[in-house]
C-alpha cells in the first residue's frame, strides 16, 4: 500500500487527500443537520424527521436533492455578481479551516507555523459573505442582518483571539500540531483545566462567530425574517446553511485542538487513530445543539455589552495572569 | 518556468488588475471589493516569499478589519448621486503634476531596489523564511524597536481619541 502511495506525485497526493477530507467533512456537516433536528426534537418532545429512510437517516440527502432542484431565483434589482459570489465566500472561508486542524499525530493537511493565525484570518474573512449578501440583496431586512452580523463578528473576534493567545502563550507556538504536543506534555494533559476561563470565552465567541443561538441576531427570524439570506433560494440558500455548519465543525475542531488535547486520548485504540478527536468533536457539537434548544436569543445591546464589557476584559485578565504565571513559575 | 514563477506572475498580474479596478470602478462597493481581492493576493505573495506570519497578519488586519470598516462607511453614506459623476477631478493639470511626481518617485525607488536586489535579503536583520523568524521578529520588536513600536500604538490611540472628540463636538453643536 505504501509503495503505491509513494509513486503518486506529491501535488496530486495532496489534492486527493484534500478531496477525501472535504467529502468526509461534508458528510459530517450533512449529518450534523440531521443530528440537530433529531436532538432538538427529543428535547422538545417531538419525533423529528422520520419519514425518509430508516429513522429518517436519509433526510439530509433528500434535503440536498430538493434544494438542487429548486428554481434559482435572482431578484430584479440586486447586484448580480456580488449576489452570486457572496455564498461562495462564506462557504470557502468556513470550510478551508479544516485543512489546518491536526486530526492525528501523523495527519495534518497543511502544517503551517502560524496555523492558528490562519484560522483566525479565515474566520474574519467569512464575515464578508454575510456583509456582501446583505448589501447585494437590495433589501432592508438583508441589509440590517448584514450590518448586525459584521458588527457582531468584529467585536467577538477580539475576545476570541485573546482567549486563544493565552493558549499560544502556554504552548509557546502558533503551530496547532505543537500546541497539541505541548498539551500532552503539560501536567494536566489538557489546557481545559488551567485555561478554563479562556475555554469559556472561546466557546461563547465561537457561538457568536458562527451566528448560532443565542447570538443569531443576523438571521433572527422573528424580526428580520431570515436576515442576510432572505432573498436567496435553492442551492445558494443551501450554501449559506452549509457555511454555518462548516463553521460549527471548524470552531469545535479548533476548541478540541487548543483546549481538549486534540487527537490524544487516555489510551491508544488500535486501528482507529481518529477516534479520540472525533469523540471530543461530537461532544462539542452536541453542546452547540444543546445550547440552541435551551437558551433564548439575546437583545442586540445585551450582545454588544456582553462582548465588550464582559468577554474582552475577562480574556485580557486571563491573558495577563497566564503571562505572569508563565514568567514567574 | 517553475510553478513558483507561474504563481508569482499570476499574483502580480492579478494585483495590478484589481488595483486598476479599485481606482476606476464606478460603484464604491465594487471598488472596495477589488481592494479586498488585491489584499488577499498580496497576502499570498507574502506567503510565497516565505513569510507566513506577515501573510496571516495581512489578512487579519487589512482584509479582516480595515476593509470591513471601509465597507461599513460605504454602506452607511448614500453614494447614489456621486456614482453618477462622470469624473471626480476636472483639473487635468493637477492630475498631470501628481502623475509626474509619483512617477518620478516610483522610477527612482524601482531603480534603487533593482540595483541592490541581490543583496536585499542580507540587509534584513532576520531571514523571514526560517522557522525561527516569528520569535526573532518578536524579539526585535520588543527590545531594539520597542520605542518605535510603542510610539505607533500611542499615535493610533491619539487618532481614536481625536475622532471621538471631534464627533462629540459636532453632536453637541447639533443638540445645542
Amino acid at each position: 500500500m505504501s509503495d503505491i502511495i509513494a509513486q503518486i506525485p506529491y501535488p496530486l497526493l495532496v489534492f486527493i487527500v484534500a478531496f477525501i477530507l472535504l467529502n468526509l467533512t461534508l458528510l459530517h456537516v450533512a449529518y450534523l443537520t440531521y443530528a440537530e433536528r433529531k436532538i432538538i426534537a427529543r428535547m422538545q418532545q417531538r419525533l423529528g424527521p422520520n419519514r425518509v429512510g430508516p429513522r429518517g437517516l436519509l433526510q439530509p440527502i433528500a434535503d440536498v436533492l430538493k434544494l438542487l432542484q429548486k428554481e434559482d431565483i435572482i431578484p430584479n434589482n440586486v447586484d448580480k455578481s456580488v449576489f452570486k459570489i457572496a455564498p461562495l465566500i462564506s462557504l470557502v472561508c468556513a470550510g478551508t479551516g479544516v485543512s489546518l486542524i491536526p486530526l492525528w499525530e501523523k495527519f495534518v493537511l497543511s502544517n503551517l507555523n502560524v496555523g492558528l493565525l490562519f484560522i483566525l484570518a479565515l474566520s474574519s474573512l467569512s464575515a464578508y459573505g454575510v456583509i456582501l449578501s446583505g448589501w447585494a440583496s437590495n433589501s432592508r431586512y438583508a441589509l440590517l442582518g448584514g450590518l448586525r452580523s459584521s458588527a457582531q463578528v468584529i467585536s467577538y473576534e477580539i475576545a476570541m483571539s485573546l482567549a486563544l493567545l493565552s493558549v499560544v502563550l502556554m504552548a509557546g507556538s502558533f503551530n496547532l500540531q505543537d500546541i497539541v504536543k505541548a498539551q500532552v506534555a503539560s501536567p494536566f494533559k489538557v489546557y481545559l483545566i488551567p485555561q478554563v476561563v479562556a475555554f469559556f470565552v472561546f466557546m461563547v465567541c465561537a457561538l457568536a462567530e458562527t451566528n448560532r443561538v443565542p447570538f443569531d441576531l443576523p438571521e433572527a427570524e422573528t424580526e428580520l425574517v431570515a436576515g442576510y439570506f432572505v432573498e436567496y433560494s435553492g442551492i445558494r440558500f443551501a450554501l449559506f446553511y452549509l457555511a454555518e455548519y462548516f463553521g460549527m465543525v471548524v470552531m469545535s475542531a479548533l476548541a478540541v485542538t487548543c483546549f481538549l488535547g486534540g487527537y490524544a486520548g487516555p489510551f491508544e485504540v488500535p486501528g482507529l487513530p481518529f477516534i479520540w478527536f472525533l469523540l471530543k468533536l461530537y461532544v462539542l457539537l452536541f453542546f452547540y445543539i444543546w445550547v440552541r434548544a435551551t437558551l433564548p436569543r439575546y437583545r442586540y445591546d445585551q450582545l454588544m455589552g456582553l462582548g465588550w464589557k464582559v468577554l474582552i476584559p475577562l480574556a485580557l485578565a486571563n491573558l495577563f495572569v497566564t503571562a505572569f504565571l508563565k514568567l514567574y513559575l | 518556468m517553475s510553478a513558483q514563477d507561474l504563481a508569482f506572475y499570476y499574483l502580480s498580474f492579478a494585483m495590478i488588475l484589481s488595483g486598476l479596478f479599485t481606482v476606476f470602478s464606478r460603484n464604491p462597493v465594487h471598488a472596495v471589493l477589488s481592494l479586498l481581492v488585491l489584499i488577499v493576493h498580496q497576502a499570498f505573495m507574502l506567503y510565497l516569499l516565505g513569510s507566513e506570519f506577515l501573510s496571516a497578519i495581512q489578512i487579519i488586519v487589512y482584509a479582516g478589519a480595515v476593509v470591513v470598516l471601509f465597507l461599513f462607511v460605504v454602506y452607511l453614506i448614500n453614494l447614489q448621486k456621486e456614482a453618477r459623476f462622470r469624473v471626480f477631478v476636472r483639473r487635468f493639470s493637477l492630475g498631470l503634476i501628481f502623475f509626474i511626481l509619483f512617477g518620478f518617485l516610483f522610477v527612482k525607488y524601482f531603480v534603487l531596489i533593482f540595483s541592490m536586489s541581490t543583496g536585499l535579503r542580507t540587509l534584513l536583520p532576520i531571514d523571514p523564511t526560517s522557522s525561527q523568524a516569528l520569535k526573532m521578529m518578536a524579539r526585535y520588536l520588543f527590545t531594539e524597536y520597542l520605542f518605535q513600536f510603542e510610539l505607533i500604538g500611542v499615535i493610533l490611540l491619539v487618532v481614536v481619541f481625536g475622532t471621538v472628540f471631534l464627533l462629540r463636538k459636532v453632536k453637541e453643536e447639533r443638540v445645542g
